[in-house]
């Protein structure tokens, strides 16, 4: 028999909070989390916000040798990871270490440290590039930084879809773990993205907002919506089969039912306007489960004219006239887009949703836009008894993966 | 300029948690010091900076311990000023 797979632990730093409880307090008071960048001078750019992470200090979960050694993102995942494992009362020892695994990925990996030794080398010289370049930038950096720390020994890889990476993430462990591959798997996403060039690359794509007010800027599904903010941040989360969240006692938050992954196979950043294949991919997450079950969506919601419209067309097209019955909201109106971060951040609101019965808000939707027309959830939090949740991430390349999150029910 | 000051400094860049007492001339780099080839590399960039000189890397390949930077940069030193 296929095991079922559970959540157990959740950790995150973000643009709203150095923890997950933390950010769902300012996610359900409809804070916003962007603000003018502080990170480096933007007089020369024409954005010149974004969604930063405030007061990390790395030294706080690694000690300063790794810290000086590893990319902000890698950071991120680090102290994620952590509170994630601390969190489901994780224990990593000589009995179980070969049965967890690791499984964190990020969009753009360690841009910063490649751009900064780019200056080096043209400045410098190739003698003067940094030792450390490769295992800074490399983007599974992550994932082996946690497996070094945590002394994890089972499969430890990356992946990559972009801004969807934070949710296939954990359709993939979900998968290895249902099949019996591994026990347990700590997964995340982490981005530091908020750098110069990062930023200069986003706006020459022309996926970034350039509303002067930074926090209305990230407006999902509002009329006068013009691209998503930076942001940066890392998530994590604990899953493991039933059988071992029993046998050691786990307190155990929700249950992954299901994850769909497709392709739209047309462009590199625009979404296919149909929504076809993210509606394949709802419907494959839900395959397994009562589709009328759903009661709320965390949209991927970016606030680009394209995603919003294509998206709100793939739910309908998904879910028929039962659409409009759905509370849909984006959290990205509050956090910006925390990249490869974003589908696990959303994955554990979700199970925040389901556990704590409190839908957070789209927030800055103040002009509604005809071809979004669904319940948005606008402006403020609201009650909501939520059984299962569905989280949509879709990545520039034309990645869509959604899972699906159940409240644990444990017949 | 001493020499030894300056791997010691070197080494404390890459190395923040090394106190001095650690940093005798007979420490190994990687068993005593924690300093692995990637630091190692690092030590000598930063050396061949402070010194104005360039290393070969198999001069590098072959330190062991603390006393064999400071031998290798005095004895660069000694061939330069002679």
């Amino acid at each position: 028999m296929l095991d079922r797979v559970v959540v157990t632990g959740y950790g995150a730093v973000t643009p709203l909070g150095l923890n997950a409880e933390d950010t769902w307090r300012n996610l359900i008071a409809g804070v916003s989390g962007v603000g003018y960048i502080s990170l480096f001078d933007t007089t020369d750019f024409k954005v010149k916000i974004g969604a930063e992470v405030k007061d990390f200090n790395p030294i706080d979960y690694i000690d300063p040798t790794t810290a000086r050694h590893t990319d902000r993102f890698a950071q991120f995942a680090l102290a994620a990871s952590l509170q994630a494992i601390q969190s489901a009362g994780l224990k990593i020892d000589e009995s179980n270490r070969y049965d967890a695994g690791v499984l964190v990925g990020s969009g753009v990996g360690g841009l910063d440290s490649v751009a900064k030794q780019l200056e080096t080398l043209s400045a410098r010289g190739p003698t003067r590039v940094s030792p450390y370049l490769v295992p800074m930038m490399i983007a599974d950096a992550a994932s082996a930084q946690v497996s070094i720390k945590t002394g994890i020994r089972g499969p430890n890889f990356s992946l990559i879809s972009a801004c969807a990476t934070g949710t296939d993430v954990i359709g993939i462990a979900y998968k290895m773990i249902k099949w019996g591959e591994v026990k347990m798997m700590v997964v995340g996403g982490a981005d530091a993205a908020v750098t110069p060039i990062g930023l200069a690359g986003f706006a020459q794509a022309g996926a970034l907002s350039r509303n002067s007010e930074p926090q209305k800027a990230s407006r999902p599904f509002d009329k006068e919506r013009d691209g998503f903010v930076v942001g940066e941040g890392g998530a994590a989360l604990i899953l493991e089969s039933l059988d071992c969240a029993r046998s050691r006692g786990a307190n155990i938050l929700a249950e992954v039912v299901g994850y769909g992954a497709t392709s739209d196979a047309y462009h590199v950043t625009a979404p296919l306007e149909s929504g076809e294949a993210a509606a394949r991919a709802i419907e494959l997450a839900l395959a397994e489960v009562d589709r009328d079950e759903v009661g709320y969506i965390n949209a991927h919601g970016t606030s680009t004219p394209l995603n919003d419209a294509s998206e709100t067309r793939a739910i309908k097209k998904a879910f028929g006239d039962k659409a409009y019955k759905i509370p849909v909201s984006s959290i990205k109106s509050m956090l910006g887009h925390m990249m490869g971060a974003a589908g696990t951040i959303e994955a554990i609101t979700c199970c925040q949703v389901i556990n704590k019965g409190i839908i957070p808000p789209t927030i800055n939707l103040e002009h509604p836009d005809p071809v979004c027309d669904l319940d948005y959830v606008p402006n403020a939090a609201r009650a909501g008894d939520v059984r299962i949740a569905l989280s949509n991430s879709f990545g520039f390349g034309g990645h869509n993966s959604v899972i699906a999150i159940a409240r644990y029910d444990a017949q | 300029m001493n020499v030894f000051d300056e791997v010691k400094k070197a080494l404390h860049k890459v190395n923040p948690g090394l106190n001095d007492e650690k940093m005798v001339s007979g420490a190994l780099l990687k068993d005593d010091l924690d300093i692995d080839s990637l630091d190692l590399v690092e030590v000598a960039m930063t050396l061949e900076d402070v010194f104005s000189l360039t290393l070969q890397e198999d001069e590098v390949d072959n330190i062991k311990t603390v006393g064999d930077i400071v031998s290798l940069i005095e004895a660069r030193l000694k061939v330069r000023s002679a």
